[in-house]
């Protein structure tokens, strides 16, 4: 959710009322969920739970896998500068998997609807390709609402400077580049994520969002 | 001074790849079971970590799986947990770095490899192989 909020307002406030910002803005926050794209589809049976907290929202996501397949998923969302709440249902489907000795590359389409109504909705899909000490993905969304069409673009890229083994503390130092196309925008950043047992640490840095936060517990 | 740093990291990952690579010669073999053979062939695994897996285990069967796609702790441990739902099953071990899981059942269950395929693949990934030994 690294959307500069104050940038839109500027660049949108000659043409568009200021209720109209207001509503965009809410549209760009609500579907910016960037960060949880990351383990998106759990184990058969399993569940997992994120947080994620940065300058502009707070969110809670739940997502169940009643297969390896697909999971499906409640968001509740807490806007800061809009001081509102709101859900995002989602739903992901894994569309390609290939394991190989010592990588693992994932193909998935991903959906959502807000509960401020079924034309607030996106779709995309996001894939990656990971060893256990290099990784990559990439995710191109696409949302559609009644004031606003937009796209979001990633490119995320990393390593791991050790190769932990399994209950062990691991690393991965990261560096990824957005473009979106509401604010013709795009951000380059670096993110760190430690894992140990269950639980995701991810922590972010860019300009526009300062600090993003992110929690992950598969249950 | 960058080059320095440079140096310094370079000494470093070097010290810690020539200690794993030292690891398993400096590991003492005798009477060891990551040195037994089943169905003619070694057991590839990871020495310390098979040989911690099975030092506590009696009357058991131990099951090595090769598994393709286990590239991180955090996605494996959707297999520790399904076969831990197994009742004969008695212990649950990932080896990362040999692609290997190691399942302890109990000494009269029946080690069926479509089911445990069955396992694997529900957490996404895809078992290859199996071997099996007695404790």
């Amino acid at each position: 959710m690294q959307i500069a909020l104050g940038s839109i307002n500027l660049l949108l406030g000659a043409i568009i009322p200021p209720m109209g910002i207001k509503i965009i803005s809410l549209v760009l926050i609500l579907f910016s969920t960037v960060n949880i794209e990351s383990r998106p589809i759990s184990y058969s049976g399993g569940s997992t739970l994120m947080l994620l907290s940065n300058r502009l929202s707070d969110s809670i996501y739940y997502h169940y896998s009643p297969t390896y397949k697909y999971s499906m998923g409640v968001e509740f969302v807490k806007n800061k500068p809009l001081i509102n709440e709101y859900v995002n249902f989602r739903f992901t489907y894994l569309l390609n998997r290939n394991n190989t000795p010592n990588s693992q590359r994932n193909l998935y389409m991903q959906s959502g609807v807000s509960s401020n109504g079924l034309d607030n909705f996106f779709y995309g899909i996001h894939g990656d390709w990971e060893t256990r000490r290099l990784f990559a993905g990439f995710g191109i969304k696409k949302t559609e609402a009644k004031v606003l069409n937009y796209k979001e673009e990633f490119l995320q890229l990393g390593f791991a400077p050790y190769v932990g083994a399994y209950g062990d503390l691991h690393t991965w130092l990261m560096i990824k580049t957005k473009k979106n196309s509401a604010t013709d925008t795009s951000t380059t950043y670096p993110v760190i994520k430690f894992f140990k047992g269950n639980a995701l640490f991810e922590v972010g840095y860019n300009n526009s969002s300062e600090w993003d936060v992110h929690l992950m517990y598969r249950l | 001074m960058k080059n320095l740093y440079l140096c310094c990291l370079i000494a470093c990952s070097l010290v810690v790849l020539a200690a794993e690579e030292s690891m398993h010669q400096m590991h003492d073999h005798e009477g060891h079971l990551h040195d037994t053979m089943v169905d003619g062939s070694l057991l590839k695994v990871n020495p310390v970590r098979f040989d911690n897996f099975v030092s506590k285990l009696t009357e058991a069967q131990v099951a090595i799986i090769s598994v393709n796609g286990m590239v991180c702790d955090f996605c494996a441990r959707g297999i520790a947990k399904t076969f831990k739902k197994d009742r004969a099953v008695t212990k649950v071990d990932v080896d990362l770095a040999g692609g290997k899981v190691f399942v302890a059942y109990k000494i009269n269950a029946k080690i069926d490899f479509e089911d445990i395929k069955e396992k694997i693949l529900s957490n996404g990934q895809n078992a290859t192989n199996l071997q099996v030994i007695k404790i």
